[in-house]
């Protein structure tokens, strides 16, 4: 089979470029310059219902819908309502009639500033701020201008408000003149709303996409279902990138319902008539593997290299100012700490799924991904097909946080539709979700930083020892999605060396981000080693953020009590070039509290920029039997514009309890290879019985609107940290908190 | 042949008596607002009311139901009729994804059937067994507070 061959090879690609526990020198910083695609006219069925349209994004039709197609995926953080929000404002229409649609995959939907269609970065509002309130702000005028010839009135005598044209005391919807509109050009760059005339904009109101989900109306990938579908389970070698040596189906074949057994590029799978019958049936295959070098890796010994390479390897530089490392020498006081975050799943509530149909040399695939351009790349690449035969049906996602920017289950489906002949439905149980993620890398690092004789900081330095996101990202999508971002033949050439790449040559931003920045230091050195067993990792909400706000703000909260001062006023001393950084720092405790708490509450505060935002959170807990029970979080967010301030209090509240579950709980650990967590009993999750209070506090800003979706989750370990270090004298320099201390 | 009440009305399966609950309300009749989250009774996902109590159905054989009542969130409440935890969860704005909420939703129901005035600690005991991987527990308390506090004031 050429196409088993082809993703073999590829993978091995990999597996040589890996060298187990490779090391690393010499090395500039560069990020990858994508380039700008033009936008060009989607595929909206004009035809059916008529009207005027900007060609992708937004429609009126005659009967008066509005339609929307949201160009970003819907995953929880709330675009769906935040997008919407943009158009309402500038065509006055109530957020409530918009109809909106998941866009089709066309370069018309691609991120403004991208030429990917992805939905990451915490970026969404910020990237459509201005384009989606331009795309209405003409619509609108387009209207406008279209009713003033139809009632031949002047143009300034009409206006817009709540979806109709108003003319005197007559009025008139939007869609009476939207076959006229559409004969006009439509207008450019007509003059945007100051903030100050916003009506939607900054106001609160029920998530729009509520009603659908408390009724269970909303249709997630997995829900997706038609006559002629049948349901497959996937069985895959417990060692991720191990091959199929040899294959007894004879007991699956027995179990009733069961359609066909093919073998794929990682597995064999069992298509049956329903999931259950699949799944009891996928259990019952004999397989032996062909094992993968990943199969020689347990967590102790892993653990052993990256000490090791964090003693014997120098690294390469990633960040420097001043005199670097060598300011250390003349410090009045010198701190060092090593710190360590292990390996993270995703856990999605919605575990891992892709439906496929390959018919007359067409492919649909219903998927919810945050990178349907990705998913249809990967569905040509497995289908055989040309990209232009390949069609993306998306849906909501049941959760996303990084996980579903990669397309790996869309290429097992696909290649399990292909080779079984009809129309599958993979869904992933909750095992496989968490033993077969993309994970959050496994960091070490040493932090040493220098405090001058005022207890100043002098110098900070830190070197982190893991493996690199960039590289796993560029090897898993390269193939796929290159030709669509790399418009200089490169896509072949880099296909095969996207992972040398970030070994030999690039440091990943993503490594060393949140390492420093946040506080003005004199002299400053970031070194980096990549050692990398090459268990698959990607991105995971907040990505670098997540673990090096950890160590940082952590080492911060060492540096201000080894200079004897309070941890709040020590940071403020160190980012007064830093405003914004400032006023979350002074909200957060003051609503807190801060240096006030009740008898037998303990305080720790931490802050961090991610994403453009700045966000300070104070954690507040009490030890019950000598168990820690958190029962506050106080959080200060400044996000530029609030264009929908309740969906920012609840993205501060979702990465508060998803970077408490991760602090408290999360760990992924390997053993040959295998991941040994398996479903929520030794995946531990944060439930209502733990979840704290939480009160969030939005500094008012007319800045551009920053981003929400990843920002709120990094204080939080730090800030968590600090507090039970104010309780108990105990530093916490190693996550998970729950392997040291009980959790009440 | 199984035969017990989904939402009101009499449904019969030829399915294999061992198959969970939660598959064949999904595949065989087709509705899929309770969810798939663990198959492990972990997470509450699945959550629907047999007899009026609230069962993670990916871990109950559909032999298991022969007879019995079951209602699903589609039977719970819609747009136009919803039942008042619903519309509290609208109000507070509680979905984030909204995957789990199905399940949410039905196991909160559940306790407010038994118990119209459940206290904090009631409600943080009766919803552990839901997960819900986008922190909305904090807007799940205030949702149930509400209607807890609405049912007291009539």
């Amino acid at each position: 089979m050429t196409f088993e061959e082809r993703t073999s090879e590829s993978q091995l690609s990999r597996r040589r470029a890996l060298k187990l526990f490779a090391v690393t020198g010499g090395g500039l910083i560069a990020a990858a310059q994508l380039s700008a695609c033009s936008v060009t006219a989607a595929p909206i069925p004009l035809s059916k219902s008529g009207g005027v349209t900007d060609s992708a994004l937004l429609q009126i039709t005659p009967s008066n819908d509005v339609n929307f197609y949201l160009p970003r995926a819907e995953m929880g953080q709330g675009v769906f309502m935040g997008l919407t929000t943009l158009i309402a404002e500038e065509l006055e229409v109530d957020p409530d009639r918009i109809i909106v649609h998941h866009a089709p995959v066309h370069d018309a939907y691609n991120k403004p500033g991208s030429s990917l269609q992805y939905t990451g970065g915490s970026t969404s509002l910020s990237a459509h701020f201005t384009q989606l309130r331009q795309v209405a702000a003409n619509m609108r005028e387009a209207i406008r201008q279209a009713a003033a010839k139809d009632l031949n009135v002047a143009v300034d005598h009409l206006d817009m408000r709540d979806g109709r044209v108003l003319h005197g005391d007559a009025n008139y919807p939007y869609g009476r003149f939207a076959n006229s509109a559409s004969r006009r050009s439509m207008p450019k760059k007509v003059a945007l709303k100051t903030a100050s005339d916003f009506a939607v904009i900054g106001h609160d109101r029920p998530r729009l996409d509520a009603w659908e989900k408390v009724t269970g109306q909303a249709r997630f990938g997995l829900d997706v279902d038609f006559p002629g579908l049948y349901r497959t389970a996937l069985w895959r070698c417990p060692a991720t990138g191990g091959k199929v040596k040899t294959v007894n189906i004879d007991k699956a074949a027995a179990i009733s319902g069961v359609f066909k057994i093919v073998r794929i590029f990682n597995g064999v799978a069992v298509v049956a008539e329903q999931q259950w019958q699949a799944k009891q049936a996928a259990q019952l295959l004999e397989i032996e593997w062909d094992l993968p070098d990943l199969a020689q890796v347990s967590s102790p010994e892993l653990r052993q290299a990256m000490e090791q390479a964090m003693t014997d390897d120098d690294g390469q530089n990633a960040h420097f100012a001043g005199d670097g490392a060598k300011a250390l020498g003349r410090a009045d006081k010198v701190l060092e700490a090593t710190y360590w975050a292990p390996y993270l799943a995703h856990a999605t509530m919605e575990p891992m799924n892709c439906t496929v149909r390959i018919q007359d040399g067409q492919c649909d695939i219903w998927v919810g991904s945050q990178m349907p351009d990705g998913a249809l790349g990967m569905a040509a690449h497995h289908s055989g097909l040309p990209r232009d035969k390949v069609t993306v049906h998306s849906t909501y996602l049941g959760g996303g946080f990084g996980r579903r920017l990669s397309s790996d289950f869309v290429a097992e489906a696909v290649a399990i539709a292909r080779a079984s002949g009809v129309a599958v439905q993979l869904a992933w149980s909750r095992e496989e979700d968490i033993q077969y993620d993309r994970y959050r890398p496994v960091s070490l690092v040493r932090l040493r930083a220098g405090l001058d004789r005022d207890g100043r900081i002098d110098s900070w330095t830190a070197k982190r020892v893991g493996p690199n996101v960039a590289a796993h990202f560029a090897d898993d999508n390269l193939e796929t999605i290159a030709p669509e971002f790399l418009p200089w033949r490169l896509s072949d050439w880099a296909s095969k060396r996207g992972y040398w790449l970030f070994e030999n040559l690039i440091i990943n931003p993503a490594s060393v981000h949140g390492l420093f920045g946040d506080y003005d230091i004199p002299n400053q050195s970031i070194r980096h080693v990549t050692v990398d067993p090459g268990l698959p990792i990607g991105y995971w909400r907040s990505v670098g953020h997540s673990f090096n706000a950890f160590f940082a703000e952590s080492f911060i909260d060492e540096l201000a009590y080894a200079a004897k001062q309070d941890p709040l006023a020590f940071r403020l001393v160190h980012n007064g070039h830093d405003p914004r950084m400032q006023r979350v720092l002074r909200t957060a405790a003051r609503k807190a509290g801060w240096g006030k708490a009740p008898p037998g509450r303990f305080q720790g505060i931490a802050a961090h920029n991610a994403f453009e935002t700045a966000v300070a959170q104070v954690v507040e807990l009490s030890l019950v039997d000598g168990a820690v029970k958190v029962h506050k979080v106080t959080c200060a967010v400044d996000c530029g514009t609030a264009v929908n301030p309740d969906i920012i209090r609840a993205q501060m509240e979702s990465g508060i309890v998803y970077g408490m579950t991760a602090a408290l709980f999360g760990e992924i650990t390997v053993d040959k290879g295998a991941v040994m967590q398996s479903n929520f009993h030794d995946y531990e999750m944060v439930r209502m019985d733990q979840a704290p209070e939480i009160g969030v506090s939005i500094v008012p800003s007319t800045a551009p609107p920053t981003g929400v979706g990843e920002p709120g989750l990094p204080p939080l370990a730090p800030a968590l940290g600090n507090a039970i270090f104010a309780a108990t004298g105990k530093r916490i320099r190693e996550l998970p908190i729950a392997k040291q201390i009980e959790i009440a | 042949m199984i035969t017990f009440s989904l939402n009101g009305q009499a449904v019969n399966t030829d399915v294999p008596p061992d198959t969970p609950l939660l598959w064949v309300v999904r595949d065989v009749f087709k509705l899929k607002g309770s969810k798939y989250g663990c198959g492990a009774g972990l997470c509450g996902a699945c959550t629907m009311h047999v007899a009026g109590d609230a069962v993670r159905t990916c871990v109950l054989s559909v032999a298991d139901v022969a007879g019995q009542e079951v209602t699903t969130i589609e039977g719970l409440g819609t747009r136009d009729n919803p039942h008042p935890l619903q519309q509290a969860w609208v109000e507070h704005s509680v979905p984030q994804c909204g995957y789990c909420q199905s399940g949410q939703i039905m196991s909160a129901a559940a306790l407010l059937a038994k118990n119209p005035r459940l206290s904090d600690t009631e409600i943080a005991d009766g919803m552990r067994g839901n997960i819900c991987r986008c922190g909305t527990y904090g807007r799940i308390r205030q949702a149930i507070r509400s209607t807890v506090e609405k049912r007291a004031n009539k």
